[in-house]
């Protein structure tokens, strides 16, 4: 395994396109990290993030022929994966009945109570738990749970308008509070 | 358009982050090829995202990498990675078993439907025969059941009959009267007689003391060989039916078909 080769993006995609594992090997050692850490962010359980990161790698494999550049970063295309794996599997049958006992957002109260501050002390939750509440709680329910705009404003009993514009007025702010 | 505002509008967070419609997509992606500003701002954002991400890396579980390079075969040719996870088969084989079970399925389903459809043409058509059946089984019912009461009356204690006999204007004509002489209900079996004109009608009479008395009109769409129940006599010699205007007349103004003694 030939370590501390550096690439620039280009050469890596480049490469991995034409399925080195040299690169895949150096992908993964460079950017396995960043993802298990977003997907921790959303499923709690080890066990389960350790197979998402899992299928995650394996899909980043099979479809790096698919990825564009034009339409952004690398790491941005396998952060999409990463989050869309993460939702599936939270939705997955198995994984909801896995964690029956914890609150489902069936009501704002448990939407609010799930994204306390308490197991939010890293990542994009970090920065998330300095938006107003009701920001915050549409940002982790579209983002970190995957609901779409139809299905957060019929949970919470909102215009879809409104839930569009918070959304959007949550995410600018969450690019200034990156910086 | 307003570049700045639509940069500053929260679509660039939303393309990056996956949270935009496929609409909103679209869109984006086009304003990236035609403004560089708006590209430059997403990779901006898309960087500030990286780098957060990076110090905020949690290293997996070491045992992890080897699980992942066990499923993933290095060795296929570029562009022709195998299915993970899958029984590595030659696509033109998977491909075929799945044509020979499709056209199954297919040839299979238009059976059962053509089956079906045979099926429930003969349904269809065993119920119309049976409703067809049970329509001439009540009508035979009903047929018996009339005959049965016209022979209750015909075969009572105190019947009397008389045979109306054909006149010189129709010979062939011939009809029954029964004249109940307790209840003196009068009843007529028609045996038979020329179908009258539409503007005519044949008309009953009693005869008494050589006076005739209406005993109503005939309707005949009747049937021969049933009985009528014809109106009441209280006495009579005989009986004899002309051929009347239609509506009938109070007295016999028409032909005379038929005659007969009590």
């Amino acid at each position: 395994m030939n370590l501390k080769t550096k690439y620039s993006e280009q050469e890596l995609v480049a490469l991995l396109q034409q399925q080195s594992e040299p690169a895949f090997n150096y992908l993964y050692d460079n950017y396995s990290g960043a993802l298990y850490g977003i997907i921790h962010q959303m499923i709690m359980d080890s066990e389960t993030a350790n197979d998402v990161l899992q299928e995650v790698f394996i899909n980043i494999w099979r479809k790096i022929s698919l990825y564009d550049a034009a339409k952004g970063r690398l790491y941005t295309w396998m952060l999409n994966i990463a989050r869309n794996a993460a939702i599936d599997k939270l939705r997955s049958r198995g994984f909801q009945e896995s964690r029956k006992n914890q609150a489902m957002p069936e009501n704002v109260d448990t939407i609010s109570a799930s994204v306390g501050p308490k197991i939010d002390d890293v990542g994009l939750k970090k920065v998330l738990v300095q938006l107003k509440d009701e920001h915050r709680t549409l940002v982790d329910l579209s983002y970190f749970q995957g609901f779409t705009h139809e299905e957060i404003a019929k949970m919470m009993d909102i215009p879809l308008g409104t839930v569009k514009t918070r959304i959007r007025s949550a995410l600018t702010q969450l690019r200034t509070l990156l910086k | 358009m307003n570049i700045q505002e639509y940069i500053s509008s929260g679509i660039i967070e939303s393309y990056v982050l996956g949270l935009a419609s496929a609409e909103e997509k679209n869109e984006f992606e086009q304003f990236c090829r035609q403004y560089p500003e708006i590209r430059e701002a997403r990779e901006a954002f898309e960087l500030l995202l990286e780098k957060q991400a990076m110090e905020q890396a949690v290293p997996p579980p070491p045992d992890l990498k080897q699980k992942i390079w066990g499923q993933i075969n290095f060795n296929a040719p570029v562009g022709q990675t195998a299915p993970i996870g899958e029984i590595p088969q030659s696509p033109v084989a998977r491909m075929g078993w799945l044509r020979y079970a499709v056209a199954a399925c297919l040839v299979l389903l238009a059976g059962s439907l053509y089956w079906n459809l045979s099926l429930q043409k003969q349904n269809t058509a065993i119920r119309e025969s049976l409703s067809s059946v049970q329509n001439d089984l009540d009508a035979a019912k009903n047929t018996i059941a009339g005959l049965e009461a016209d022979a209750k009356v015909i075969q009572g204690n105190n019947i009397k009959m008389a045979a109306l006999k054909g006149m010189p204007e129709s010979p062939q004509s011939f009809a029954t009267v029964y004249w109940d002489t307790t209840s003196k209900d009068v009843y007529l079996m028609v045996n038979n007689l020329p179908k009258p004109a539409s503007n005519q009608q044949y008309q009953l009479w009693a005869l008494l003391d050589g006076q005739p008395i209406d005993m109503g009109l005939l309707t005949i769409t009747e049937k021969p060989l049933q009985l009528y129940k014809m109106k009441n006599a209280r006495a009579a010699q005989a009986f004899a039916i002309t051929l009347e205007k239609k509506g009938g007349n109070p007295t016999p103004e028409g032909k005379m078909y038929v005659m007969g003694n009590l």
